[in-house]
């Protein structure tokens, strides 16, 4: 038997301080732009509608109810605004940290199957500033974080238009978009050949793999499409981009991930210096309108490389006393356990500067 | 044409030189490298990884290289989450059902190299059998009958001729196609978009015609 189940590992000094530091500097961002922390149980329900049910842990509960672990956390703050927090003012500003839990995960390089998210959600508007706040903070976040990266924009609801567009029946649609998601020319080819779409309809859906750029694609998905859906999409996401004012934005106008999920518009962020996206996020106005992103926490140290070697031991403290008075003097001090002839060689052997004895730091020369 | 490094994952073999010839028609500043035992080839700003064709999705799908060159059967089978913007129209081969000739019986024990893939036919087909991983000279399987069928690729058809095993179904056509990493596409889109139009203008003639989707056209002559 392996010693952790495959996907978990355990996290080792120094990487684990520099997670919760990462950690905390992001969630002290999001308290900057007013969003409070919260948790929820890593223990949930099992509910056959969660959108990853089926990739979520299950355990039976005591009286064989199935209960699932936190596969993510929107669902779990959806059910806390529609319950605890269905009294609170609008908008809620809620930011949250912690692992998650997939079962089916292939585990490796940033896809363990035990993993953390450091997010927020904005509930209440549903306006392209409020996409744009999200959005702000969010690169924030990374930049923040010291991590190359630039942020990509897509809205699902646009190439759900386009597609609709051939006139196609919804279930149709399912297999375009996921063509269309992973641009897939071929496929996309085949699949207009089997629901018969030709002339301009047919190009209009294969133009979709091909735009993406900077904001120079946006006339040309305007010229695709002219369904009231679909302008008002990209009415939307002009907007929002609009508000950001002059950046180096990217745009995805053939992105439609869980477009079944998301009601709006959707991002994330790319970094030259790891293969998967840092951040995810959208909109999901579904009931009490909400968007949020989340940046994978993992993913973000992977892109950071290798961190700081941790320092030794600053001070070592000859005993309980001078360990009291070097700490009281703000100084790291660890106690020594050996024998009082010794004490200069341990100093060495932990790395320590200095030695605390009879209430004086003397200097460890190496 | 100098851009951005890039690194190219290929499959070793026929598929590597193919490749090669036509990335370099593309504009690429591509040679076929001489052989020795090197694994990574690099040439100016290009970097070609020579991989096992089941490699290839993985090493894109992670980033590790931006762009790969690999076959549809593959991509099927490996589910990984990459770009596959262009069929390359080589390579050309499809994914069968086969059985020995003749052979009515029920089809409970399917062997192949492909279980993810042939898992999800046997579910679309509403058929229970078992599927049993090998991973070379599957017809052997029918032949010997360790399996009722299998399910390989084909290209010519001589093996199986040879073999008195016949096609019962063909579930998927395959060939070569070029397969983009999701972050490079975008992080990288001066040199990587070029190429695609570039490719695609070279191999729009063959593409497109005789593609089918994903899907089981014929009746597996279930029994």
């Amino acid at each position: 038997m392996p010693i952790i189940p495959e996907g978990t590992r355990y996290v080792l000094p120094p990487e684990w301080e520099r997670r919760e530091s990462l950690r905390q500097s992001l969630q002290e961002h999001f308290a900057t732009w007013g969003y409070q922390p919260i948790q929820t149980p890593a223990l949930e329900f099992y509910d056959p509608l969660h959108p990853l049910a089926e990739r979520a842990f299950k355990l039976i509960d005591r009286d064989g109810e199935v209960l699932a672990l936190r596969s993510e956390y929107t669902t779990a703050l959806g059910r806390l605004i529609r319950s605890d927090l269905s009294a609170g003012q609008l908008p809620l500003r809620l930011s949250y940290a912690g692992q998650l839990w997939l079962r089916d995960q292939i585990s490796e390089l940033g896809r363990m199957r035990e993993f953390s998210q450091v997010g927020v959600e904005l509930i209440g508007p549903s306006s392209p500033l409020a996409d744009a706040e999200l959005l702000e903070m969010a690169a924030g976040a990374l930049e923040r974080a010291g991590v190359r990266f630039q942020l990509e924009l897509g809205h699902p609801g646009f190439v759900h238009a386009v597609l609709r567009s051939t006139g196609l029946p919804e279930a149709a649609l399912a297999d375009l978009h996921r063509a269309v998601d992973g641009k897939a020319q071929p496929e996309l080819a085949a699949l207009l050949d089997r629901w018969s779409v030709s002339g301009c309809k047919r190009a209009d859906v294969l133009r979709l793999t091909d735009l993406y750029g900077g904001a120079e694609i946006l006339p040309e998905a305007r010229a695709l499409c002219s369904t009231d859906e679909a302008s008002s999409a990209l009415d939307w996401l002009q907007e929002t981009i609009g508000l950001l004012g002059p950046s180096d934005l990217l745009l995805d106008l053939g992105m439609s991930r869980r477009y079944g999920y998301y009601t709006g518009l959707t991002f994330r962020a790319h970094t030259p210096d790891l293969g998967l996206p840092l951040l995810g996020g959208g909109r999901y106005d579904a009931g009490i309108p909400g968007a949020g992103f989340a940046i994978g926490l993992e993913r973000l140290l992977g892109a950071l490389g290798e961190p700081p070697v941790s320092p030794g031991a600053e001070v070592l403290a000859a005993d309980l006393a001078s360990a009291r008075w070097a700490r009281s003097q703000g100084h790291r001090a660890e106690l020594a356990h050996c024998p009082p002839a010794q004490l200069i060689d341990e100093a060495r052997r932990r790395g320590a500067r200095w030695l605390a004895q009879a209430g004086q730091l003397v200097p460890v020369r190496a | 044409m100098s851009g951005p490094p890039l690194t190219i994952a290929l499959p070793k073999g026929r598929v590597f030189e193919e490749s090669v010839a036509l990335l370099a028609r593309a504009g690429l500043p591509l040679a076929l490298p001489s052989s020795s035992r090197a694994l990574r080839h690099q040439q100016g700003e290009l970097a070609l990884l020579e991989l096992r064709n089941t490699d290839v999705p993985i090493y894109v799908d992670l980033g590790v290289a931006d762009l790969g060159v690999v076959g549809k059967d593959i991509l099927l089978e490996s589910g990984r989450e990459v770009y596959e913007p262009l069929d390359l129209g080589f390579a050309r081969c499809r994914i069968a059902l086969i059985r020995p000739r003749g052979a009515e019986g029920p089809v409970a024990r399917v062997a192949t190299k492909y279980p993810r893939f042939t898992r999800s036919y046997l579910e679309a087909k509403g058929m229970t059998a078992e599927v049993i991983y090998l991973s070379g000279n599957i017809e052997l399987a029918a032949v010997t009958g360790l399996a009722d069928a299998v399910v390989d690729i084909v290209q010519t058809g001589e093996t199986l001729r040879a073999n008195d095993l016949c096609e019962v179904e063909v579930i998927a056509p395959s060939s070569a196609r070029l397969i983009v990493a999701r972050a490079s596409l975008k992080l990288k889109r001066q040199a990587i978009r070029p190429l695609i139009h570039r490719l695609a203008q070279l191999t729009a003639a063959t593409a497109a015609a005789e593609l089918g989707v994903l899907g089981y056209p014929m009746d597996p002559g279930r029994s």
